[in-house]
């Protein structure tokens, strides 16, 4: 402390122990060579996406080593499962990730329904899935814009947003809210679809296609995109099984697992559509998965809205906000625009859930953010960050 | 050969920059597709379908009178326990009905239990306060001044619901006043 100089505010560690920071850098710095510095990337950094923080020690424009710091964002919501009702806990599910509330809405909610044995009408299977794969596009497109936005460039954000705009318009029609979607009920979904609500999705499906080829020449074949994303971050299958980090990561890594295909859950067996799969191992690997992945996502809706059988959006008698889960426990996954979502469910018959475990994908895949970034330079750090897809409210829960 | 495909390389770059700036270049001269909040609104089709906060529905014969019949199916259901309904000792019929909007999470699970269809959403989007007592609505007076400022107007372009909420213009400019007078002090007062 008494060697804190204000030339030298950011803590070059000459001498150890010298760094006046707080708990996590000063842990951080102790085993950080001299001359190094010790740098916090957020957590109020526009390039991290929220409230991620991330101490990096730099040799010159390197990246040393790199810690995620996080926890700003907590919001207990496992504890909050404890004291509501199972149906009580249902709107929490579209705050844990606000970029794709539907894939939690359908884990929540299928777990629950596993544990009591409830079957969904033909209809809402439909409607579920509609709605699941319009939010993983919508998702998808926040990524892509806040991810060419982290690269340098501006405009990509303002398109992006225009069309999730549209998928906005579309859901609201059902849910009634724009974000924080809360659609799935134990046994069905909330409300059914009118003519307005599908006929806007057959307006959007073409649009979308002119859309992604637009995207494909004002980004994807831009020179500067393509240098700054090939080659870069390399995260091989080992890292990502080692790390258990799942979705258009390990996807990228050249492993097809999609639990849509390796665990088909609700009617996505029904359905003709691919899991992109690239083996560059890089960057641009992630990229290109993800934006196939809007094509293929825009596939399986056209197929669904084409397909919709009349009938019930709910079952007859569905549970109450009052319902008691019975006893047991029941695990349930379900593909997110991120990854992997497990809800894991635990009741002894009484008025709440007795414990609610959520395994976010996006915590997962963070955590191989340290290894992949370690001696790259720090711009290509922040492209490795914005490629992992990254929403900090997902990962603190 | 390795300096002409590196030209080449350089080349094909410059395109695709030429190529981008094309792209940009038709959009900027597109009409806007924002809307300049303060001085302009989204239309109000667009709100059919938004889940604002909660409304009492008009009621059935007297239009002034709510169809609560204070059953404490919706207070017991909400996850945020945002709703106070207190029965009057006479009858059926509510004298109390608050709803603390900064505890809600508009899930529905009041408008779904309601057995006779007494609460709906409304289409605000433009509830804003400075004070949390300002939040805390009291729909029975909020029912009584609708159904003062006019009849229920023609239901708006088809909704998901069977039970049409009524369209409410926005206040376009200025925070919306809150519809509950619950000892909200106000802040500029």
């Amino acid at each position: 402390m008494s060697n804190f100089s204000f030339l030298n505010p950011f803590g070059v560690l000459d001498e150890p122990g010298t760094y006046m920071g707080d708990f996590y850098s000063n842990n951080f710095a102790r085993k950080a060579q001299a001359g190094n510095v010790i740098l916090n990337l957020g957590p109020q950094h526009p390039s991290t996406h929220g409230v991620l923080r991330v101490v990096v020690e730099m040799y010159g424009e390197y990246v040393v080593r790199s810690e995620p710091v996080l926890g700003y964002l907590h919001r207990s919501h496992e504890k909050m499962a404890e004291h509501k009702t199972a149906y009580g806990f249902l709107p929490n599910m579209g705050r844990v990730d606000y970029l794709n509330a539907i894939g939690w809405n359908w884990a929540y909610a299928g777990a629950c329904e596993q544990l009591a044995g409830i079957e969904c009408p033909e209809r809402a299977e439909y409607l579920r899935v509609i709605a699941a794969e319009l939010n993983r596009i919508s998702s998808h497109l926040v990524w892509w814009g806040a991810f060419v936005l982290d690269l340098g460039a501006f405009t990509p954000i303002l398109y992006a947003f225009d069309d999730r705009e549209l998928i906005c318009d579309i859901l609201q029609r059902v849910t009634g809210s724009r974000l924080t979607m809360n659609y799935f009920r134990f046994g069905g979904v909330g409300a059914d679809g009118d003519d307005l609500f599908f006929s806007k999705i057959r307006d959007f499906i073409p649009n979308m296609r002119e859309r992604l080829k637009m995207y494909k020449a004002l980004v994807t074949d831009n020179v500067i995109l393509r240098r700054r994303l090939e080659g870069i971050g390399p995260m091989d299958a080992d890292l990502c099984v080692r790390y258990g980090a799942t979705g258009p990561l390990l996807r990228a890594a050249g492993v097809p697992r999609d639990v849509r295909r390796s665990i088909p859950y609700g009617i996505y067996d029904r359905f003709d559509y691919e899991i992109p799969v690239a083996e560059t191992n890089d960057n641009f690997g992630r990229y290109w998965v993800r934006l196939q992945e809007i094509s293929e996502s825009l596939k399986i809706v056209e197929q669904a809205v084409a397909q919709i059988p009349p009938g019930k959006h709910i079952v007859d008698k569905a549970p109450k906000p009052s319902w008691k889960l019975p006893p047991g426990e029941s695990v349930f996954s379900v593909e997110g625009a991120r990854g992997e979502i497990t809800v894991h469910v635990i009741s002894d018959g009484g008025k709440s859930p007795y414990r609610v475990k959520l395994r976010a994908p996006g915590f997962s895949n963070l955590s191989v953010f340290a290894e992949a970034a370690e001696g790259t330079i720090l711009a290509d750090a922040i492209a490795i960050l914005g490629s992992l897809d990254l929403v900090i409210p997902e990962i603190d829960r | 050969m390795k300096m002409l495909s590196a030209i080449w390389d350089n080349l094909k770059g410059l395109y695709s920059l030429l190529v981008g700036m094309c792209i940009t270049g038709r959009y900027f001269f597109q009409p806007l597709k924002t809307v300049h909040f303060p001085r302009d609104v989204v239309e109000p089709e667009n709100l059919a379908s938004y889940r604002g906060p909660l409304e009492l529905a008009r009621g059935k014969t007297d239009e002034s009178k709510t169809r609560c019949i204070s059953c404490q199916m919706c207070a017991k259901g909400c996850p945020g326990n945002c709703i106070t309904v207190v029965k009057s000792k006479e009858g059926k019929n509510p004298v109390t009905w608050l709803y603390d909007f900064t505890l809600c999470c508009l899930c529905g699970a009041c408008v779904e239990v309601c057995p006779t269809a007494a609460i709906q959403f409304s289409h605000r989007l433009y509830l804003v306060s400075t004070s949390r007592e300002a939040l805390v609505l009291d729909l029975l007076k909020d029912l009584e001044e609708r159904v003062a400022a006019g009849p229920l107007p023609a239901a708006g372009a088809g909704t998901p619901d069977a039970k049409k909420p009524e369209a409410r213009m926005p206040d376009a400019g200025g925070p919306q006043k809150a519809a509950g007078g619950s000892a909200a002090p106000d802040p500029e007062g």
